[in-house]
């Protein structure tokens, strides 16, 4: 048969396929999960991936962007898929999860560092599931066989538990819950660092474009001056908010590092500055003190860093 | 030469191929009154020893300094008698034949006596000519004693090795990453089914461990300039960001690279690495890295170590070969009939040409060689050949593809002897063509194997799908019009050949002709099976017609032979027949070099004036340039103005 590269695409889904006689390749974007923050596009390394900003309708609120693939430029690498910090791309081999970059060590994974210490949990507390706003925790009292317990106070308190699943592929650690929680049982190390600044002298009158996408609550909120702020605690600094801002200089937004499992790979390096900058890049790189990979970026981007 | 002409006129009987005819002694005599002849004889054989014997004593004994023969066509004998003159110290371009067997006694065999007058006007043309002939000296050029050859698959092989043998340096350019070309692809050869990869594949390590050969590999030819035995050509080597000389093919770049992309060599029914090699014997053993796909994560970097062969600011690089001789062998293409709907290919997961099948079931290729179809990888247990796909087609190819009949035979007979009676086989088919070696007998095998044969027209052939199933049904009609349907859980079609899709840009670099259906056009497709117009240019394999394996290496070492008598030389001569450009007289309009078909004409610059500057060795004497020069600056040495101006004149006037 011979090759076949098909896009299909459905409101919940959009999935590009490499059908070949003997093997067949897949990527889905969940857009339930996908929240149109551009990082996938960003490092893309065959710029395969488009992002198509709807256009805002007057007296709607915006709405987040509409990520596109390119089934002609995909190379099903799963680059795309391990930085994804909302979980929302994933690559299949033969139906298969496979991220070949991974699986080849060419690339490296986003450590979601998330911890719970149950014993410190209150057994009718479920304020980090409350509190998440992606709905991926989820608490519950069990008995020491694992069964649940529906009624907390029937079961007299005694050889129970308290389990909190957290859909830790899809997080993409705001720290929400670990602030939510009265006991201190959570702890969230977030992905992202930066810097998000909010220029509000620039801000258009009454415009809170940016609040209507942002994916965590409490990451963007209205002050009392009827502008958005920001609160840092919260913010993943994917950058949504920056895709749909009218104004060029309302928000600056400027990613330091990425909290990732230790690789050598050019094809890191390139990502990192794209998602952060060059100096952050050159900064990661002498931290790990890795000469060589620095040397052929410096030749391959005709980049030398003034000591 | 200025002194006073004096023409000898030798008559020839050619047996009775003229005298049968013509009245030789009546144009014998009328030649003695023909202005400055001294003599006219006639003879039975002038081409014979003691014919040409003859002509030396009357050049001695009647001091001729032309000579005229009125015999046959120039073509067969003028070489013979410009050596007979040049043997008593005349000068070969004082002789003129006259054609009076062609022209004359061939053409009138019923009107003997029209025939006659019609020779003595041939002897009277000549004559005007021979008067005015000119002492001529022949060019030499040295020749270059290195060849190329374009193209690397069997044909192109077999030339290399030849050619190399013989002493000859060999430049062997080849468009892909690795020589091998089409044979490189296939599972088994037929009739005798023999591995082809375990046959080409020595071979093509002989090319690359071959002193004289240097394999110029994943590179185009960008321009040819120069002419026979010194021909200057321009190659780019494409980048492979791998450097060659320090890649020791082990491949452990290949093992950590991520990306995997449709491997062409498989007909993108498999994959390999973005740095990789397409298939596993390649040579020469030099990995590539495909841009197109990779994501430069530097693993290979990192596991090349040391051996620092990966590098990946190579640039392409352009070299220059001068060689003496060029051997063309480009090969073929399949035509993949995505427009030819009523078969569904590209629309029916089951539908497959006939090289994806060799994939299929090549032990190396992507599916390990077991025969699964691309809906389930199930194997078929019934599958449907349908023969001249595209070929002896007047919408498409009209000729017959040459080797599809014997191929599917090949396929049909090794899914027999695989799967016994776990499979049904069809052919479909219109005329049956096995007309060689061992070709006929490897038909009777396939038939003696239980293959079934159905003779259909070609018209009318269509397949359908059962969309849940995906197994296919073969519509077709018999040559009594009567309905044919065959189920078919795979169908193969045995997809026509076509000229190579820059074969028509090559054309154009080397000034070769090319025929309407896109294939290179031979000198004499009888007796010149191998030479293009162009001389030191050479064709063979499939780039000049589809042929099999055996025809296209005997057809690679016939073009090696060929331009072995080239190379074999230090000097290659050509006759003064090349146009001469008069300096004086020369405008420089340019209107010669808009008008020459050989690129021959080149303009100079010199002291504030442009001048016409015809190149020797490009030159084919065609006169065009002459014609069109509004001047008369170019004269043609061997047919100047003044010559052909008298034998009009003696054409236009009575012959008594």
């Amino acid at each position: 048969m011979p090759m076949k590269l098909v896009k299909t695409e459905s409101e919940n889904e959009l999935e590009v396929e490499r059908i070949l006689h003997a093997k067949r390749y897949s990527l889905t974007l969940d857009r339930n999960l996908c929240v149109g923050c551009e990082i996938c596009k960003t490092i893309c390394p065959r710029e395969a991936i488009e992002i198509k900003i709807v256009p805002k309708v007057n007296g709607e609120k915006a709405k987040q962007p509409i990520i596109d693939v390119d089934e002609q430029k995909c190379q099903y690498c799963g680059i795309c898929n391990t930085l994804c910090p909302f979980g929302a791309l994933k690559v299949r081999v033969d139906g298969e999860h496979v991220i070949s970059v991974v699986k080849t060590e060419s690339f490296p994974q986003l450590i979601r560092d998330i911890e719970v210490d149950t014993t410190k949990c209150d057994l009718d507390c479920v304020e980090c599931e409350k509190a998440c706003p992606l709905e991926i925790i989820e608490v519950s009292v069990r008995t020491p066989d694992g069964k649940e317990v529906s009624d907390i106070a029937k079961s007299k308190k005694k050889n129970v538990s308290v389990h909190v699943d957290i859909k830790t592929d899809l997080c993409p650690s705001c720290r929400l819950c670990e602030m939510q929680c009265p006991e201190g049982a959570v702890r969230v190390r977030k992905m992202f660092h930066g810097v998000m600044k909010i220029n509000q002298e620039k801000c258009p009158e009454g415009c809170q474009d940016c609040l209507d996408v942002c994916p965590i609550t409490g990451a963007l909120y209205l002050g009392d001056n009827e502008k958005v702020h920001v609160n840092e605690l919260y913010c993943i600094y994917c950058g949504v908010c920056k895709l749909v801002c009218p104004e060029e200089e309302a928000l600056e937004l400027q990613r330091t590092s990425v909290h990732h499992t230790p690789v050598r790979s050019g094809a890191w390096n390139k990502a990192l500055e794209k998602l952060t900058s060059t100096t952050e890049m050159t900064k990661e790189l002498r931290a790990k003190g890795s000469m060589k990979a620095r040397g052929s970026v410096e030749k391959r981007l005709a980049y030398k860093e003034v000591s | 030469m200025s002194e006073e002409p004096r023409v000898g006129v030798f008559v020839c009987h050619c047996g009775l191929n003229i005298a049968g005819v013509i009245d030789v002694e009546e144009v014998t005599e009328y030649a003695k009154t023909l202005p400055n002849v001294v003599l006219a004889v006639h003879n039975r054989y002038i081409c014979t020893a003691p014919g040409q014997a003859e002509i030396r004593t009357a050049i001695k004994e009647h001091k001729l300094n032309r000579v005229v023969v009125a015999a046959c066509s120039p073509r067969l004998h003028e070489s013979t008698f410009r050596r007979c003159i040049t043997e008593i110290g005349l000068n070969p371009y004082v002789l003129e034949m006259a054609n009076i067997r062609e022209f004359s006694s061939w053409c009138h065999l019923s009107t003997p006596r029209e025939a006659t007058n019609e020779a003595k006007k041939i002897v009277k043309i000549a004559v005007a000519k021979a008067r005015l002939l000119q002492a001529l000296e022949t060019i030499e050029f040295p020749v270059t004693n290195k060849a190329l050859i374009i193209g690397g698959g069997i044909a192109g092989i077999s030339a290399a090795l030849d050619l190399a043998d013989m002493g000859f340096k060999v430049y062997l350019v080849e468009k892909s990453e690795s020589i091998g070309g089409h044979m490189a692809q296939l599972d088994k050869t037929f009739p005798t089914l023999d591995c082809s990869i375990c046959i080409e594949g020595p071979k093509m390590v002989d090319v690359s461990r071959h002193p004289n050969i240097e394999i110029i590999s994943y590179a185009n030819i960008l321009h040819v300039e120069g002419f026979v035995g010194n021909f200057r050509v321009k190659v780019r080597k494409n980048p492979r960001y791998v450097i060659a000389d320090n890649c020791t093919g082990c491949g452990e770049c290949r093992d950590v690279c991520p990306i995997e992309f449709p491997n062409k060599w498989d007909l993108n029914m498999g994959v390999r690495k973005a740095i990789s090699l397409p298939f596993d014997q390649a040579v020469p053993l030099v990995y590539t890295i495909n841009m197109d796909h990779c994501i430069e994560c530097y693993k290979c970097v990192d596991v090349c170590g040391a051996r620092q062969a990966i590098n990946f600011d190579q640039q392409p690089e352009e070299i220059e070969l001068n060689v003496g001789a060029i051997i063309v062998a480009i090969g073929f293409e399949s035509y993949l009939p995505y427009t030819d709907h009523q078969y569904g290919y590209g629309k029916y997961d089951n539908v497959i040409t006939a090289l994806e099948f060799e994939r299929l079931i090549l032990a190396a290729g992507p599916t390990s060689g077991k025969v699964i179809r691309a809906s389930d990888g199930e194997k078929p247990h019934s599958i449907v050949f349908i023969q001249c796909v595209g070929s002896r087609d007047v919408n498409k190819y009209e000729y017959c593809s040459g080797f599809c009949c014997m191929y599917t035979l090949k396929h049909a007979v090794m899914l027999k002897e695989k799967y016994k009676d776990d499979i049904q086989i069809y052919i479909i088919y219109t005329d049956m063509r096995s007309d060689f070696k061992g070709y006929e007998e490897f038909y009777n095998r396939a038939q003696k194997a239980g293959v079934h044969f159905v003779r259909v027209k070609l018209e009318n052939r269509s397949v359908t799908e059962d969309p849940g199933t995906k197994n296919l049904i073969v519509h077709a009609e018999t040559e009594g019009d009567q309905p044919v349907e065959i189920a078919a859980e795979m169908v193969v079609l045995a997809n026509a050949a076509i000229p190579v899709q820059d074969a028509a840009d090559l054309a154009k670099l080397l000034n070769i002709p090319i025929e309407t259906d896109g294939f290179f056009v031979e000198c004499q497709p009888k007796i010149r099976p191998s030479d293009t117009d162009i001389p030191g240019i050479f064709l063979a394999g499939a780039c000049l017609g589809l042929k099999d394996i055996p025809y296209s290496v005997a057809q690679g070492s016939g073009a090696a032979a060929q331009a072995s008598t080239i190379l074999s030389r230090s000097t290659w001569i050509i006759e003064p027949f090349i146009a001469k450009v008069d300096e004086g007289i020369c405008s420089g309009c340019k209107i010669c070099k808009s008008v020459c078909d050989y690129n021959a004409v080149q303009i100079e610059k010199t002291h504030e004036k442009e001048l016409a500057k015809v190149i020797d060795g490009l030159c084919r004497g065609c006169g065009t340039c002459s014609a069109a020069c509004p001047t008369g600056a170019i004269t043609m040495p061997l047919y100047t103005d003044a010559q052909v101006i008298a034998q009009v004149r003696a054409a236009l006037e009575e012959v008594m």
